[in-house]
């Protein structure tokens, strides 16, 4: 190989990674990604900490997707602890967790992934040129923090979800207001679906992985994974996964036992429960298509998030209190769709509640022998186009996955 | 009017900082026109340094060595730095654990394998660079960040909080989370600048703002050992955003 140039930093991502193009003389033969992310070592950082200290700090692995990681975290403390939680609690969760979808997708399509389409450097770029397309995305995005806030008392960092319960309980007004907000953005959930379908594509078409998507239980939540062929319960989800620590990223790589890559996320979700109404979007299911995956799933949390909000106000919304948890030995996992997909929180706790074993697994990190593979053909299918022409094919391709890169260091 | 040149940076950390910045979407398109964004790789593309900026403001702790040479280049690109958040300013979350053996933490993540060994424990940006502001929190306040943007264009630095998250806490007329429910709430050694965010939902303060200036720490510890609080809990606690409390 005579010579090799890095795509310097991934933009419009969250985190740190490159991608290396390996060149051949005048040609681009490989390419290869890395998540260069330091380390927190959360894994580390969580040990030796009470139960009841575990949501609040695992949350910090990433600000996009906090919502899911605190509830993620409660689920599988609870689960160890053997604490049972309100049917009111777990509504809120649920519809917190749909706040963070509505969230991460409205940002990605609009703010990160928007400019590729148009040829802009990003939101300054779609500022001066797309203002309205702008503020179109803004205002879901607006009413996803809203939810999350609304529950979770803030929309980074939700430090109201907690341990048994909620922190206190938001009242009918505030719900009620949530309900309006969700009504009135129904139309803009409608424009951006008929808008993003209609842009151009902007990648060749590269094969599908085979998609692995969490199941079981109400949207997004769920006790085990599935893919096209195989059922694995929660418990074993994390040896079925594989991490493996490779040289090349922080990341550690998900290797399911020497099978070929499986693709998590939006594009994963619905090819393998593809609701009839969306099917026609999807004669091409290549990950070019994620985009459009996120505005369909931008409808569905709405609609679900809608189908909460009613359910809770119909129920009443009761004040009361968290449930108590009581230190004791146990071990907890759950598994929840993040925005971008497979999200694993797994503890072990000693007798006195102090955390003596984690294990957390993120999309991002699952994902990452996906991308490898389709940067690959990417650079194949271009074979003979110019170097520059390559270097911006592949960070659209990057970006088409959503990586959330701290949260597959953490 | 010419727009005022700024960087957006993030270091090691949940770009939490970035992303409260991003949640203005109200006042997003008003901040697009009276800031050029030049430098900011999470919502622009190129990631590239060019000329000098009017403002840098930088999320994250530092742990890497190439951090410190972009935070480096940044400062000398600019006339101002600001410490965006938590991590920038304290060290935060991820240095919760400093003190201990780095290369322990790392192979109980790694294993013996060698990735990630050329980081280092997490450092707050004043260790390397001057700062000339900081915002902090965990995440920071919207309603701050937009008024040290407001004041940037002005060309004003904002003014220091000195003051604990008890202060606003009884402003609000909330209930005393640590007096009437023996709850381990930080807000007596807290910066404020939150509206007491959390205690006003009956969640104790986590410290996430890091700590005020002149904080009694004598006294708070007599009052959390009266509810039974030994210090060890209060220094891990108080440790979960800030490893430079002494106790």
């Amino acid at each position: 190989m005579s010579s090799y140039r890095k795509i310097d930093i991934l933009t419009r991502v969250e985190g740190h990674g490159s991608v290396e193009l390996i060149r051949d003389g005048g040609r681009v033969v490989d390419a290869c990604l890395h998540l260069s992310e330091s380390p927190r070592l959360f894994e580390a950082l969580l040990i030796g900490r009470r139960f009841d200290e575990i949501p609040d700090i695992a949350c910090r692995i990433c600000s996009i997707c906090s919502t899911v990681h605190k509830v993620s975290a409660l689920q599988a403390v609870e689960q160890a602890l053997a604490v049972s939680i309100s049917r009111q609690t777990g509504l809120l969760r649920e519809l917190a967790v749909q706040g963070g979808q509505i969230e991460s997708h409205a940002l990605h399509v609009f703010c990160l992934a928007l400019p590729d389409y148009l040829g802009v450097n990003g939101i300054q770029g779609l500022a001066a040129h797309e203002l309205e397309k702008l503020q179109l995305g803004l205002r879901i995005k607006k009413l996803g923090n809203l939810i999350q806030e609304t529950i979770g008392g803030r929309a980074i960092h939700p430090f109201n979800l907690i341990v048994g319960g909620v922190g206190e309980v938001p009242g009918s007004e505030k719900m009620q207001h949530l309900k309006d907000q969700l009504a009135g953005v129904r139309d803009d959930v409608t424009a951006s679906i008929a808008y993003v379908s209609g842009l151009n594509d902007i990648l060749p078409p590269l094969s599908m992985h085979p998609a692995c998507a969490v199941s079981g239980g109400p949207p997004l939540f769920g006790n085990c994974l599935v893919t096209s062929t195989e059922t694995i319960a929660a418990n074993s989800a994390a040896a079925w996964l594989d991490e493996q620590v490779e040289a090349s990223t922080h990341a550690k790589v998900s290797r399911f036992g020497g099978k070929a890559p499986f693709l998590v996320g939006p594009l994963a979700r619905l090819t393998l429960a593809m609701p009839a109404a969306y099917a026609h979007y999807f004669t091409d299911t290549s990950i070019r298509s994620a985009t459009k995956a996120r505005v369909i799933e931008l409808q569905l949390a709405v609609e679900r998030a809608q189908l909460l909000v009613d359910l809770l106000l119909n129920d009443g919304l009761e004040k009361e209190q968290p449930v108590v948890a009581i230190a004791a030995q146990g071990e907890g996992t759950s598994v929840m769709e993040a925005p971008r997909g497979v999200l694993l929180h797994s503890y072990r706790f000693d007798d006195r509640g102090v955390c003596r074993a984690a294990d957390i697994i993120t999309p991002t990190s699952i994902n990452q022998g996906a991308i490898a593979l389709s940067l690959k053909e990417l650079i194949v299918a271009m074979d003979g186009a110019e170097y520059e022409q390559i270097r911006a094919a592949a960070e659209i391709l990057v970006r088409c996955y959503d990586p959330c890169i701290s949260c597959a260091v953490h | 009017m010419k727009k005022l040149r700024v960087a957006i940076a993030g270091l090691t950390a949940c770009s939490g900082c970035q992303l409260s910045l991003l949640n203005c979407e109200d006042e997003l398109p008003r901040m697009l026109e009276l800031f050029e964004f030049h430098y900011f790789p999470m919502a622009s593309s190129p990631a590239l340094m060019e000329g000098e900026y009017d403002a840098v403001l930088v999320e994250g702790c530092l742990s890497m060595p190439h951090e410190k040479e972009l935070l480096q280049e940044l400062r000398r690109r600019s006339r101002y730095l600001v410490a965006l958040g938590t991590c920038a300013v304290c060290g935060g979350v991820a240095a919760l654990r400093n003190g201990e053996e780095r290369e322990q933490l790392r192979q109980s993540v790694y294993g013996e394998n060698q990735v990630a060994s050329e980081t280092y424990e997490p450092l707050p940006l004043h260790r390397v660079v001057q700062v000339d502001a900081a915002v902090t929190g965990c995440p920071p306040e919207k309603e701050e960040l937009l008024r040290l943007l407001a004041g940037l264009a002005r060309g004003v630095l904002p003014v220091a909080i000195d003051y604990p998250v008890c202060t606003e806490c009884r402003m609000r007329e909330n209930l005393c989370l640590l007096t009437e429910r023996s709850a381990l709430c930080l807000g007596p050694l807290t910066l404020g600048g939150c509206s007491a965010r959390c205690p006003s939902l009956g969640v104790p303060c986590e410290g996430c703002r890091g700590p005020v200036p002149e904080a009694n720490l004598a006294e708070a510890l007599e009052i959390y050992a009266e509810k039974g609080f030994d210090k060890a809990t209060v220094r891990d606690r108080l440790r979960r955003f800030c490893p430079e409390w002494k106790l």
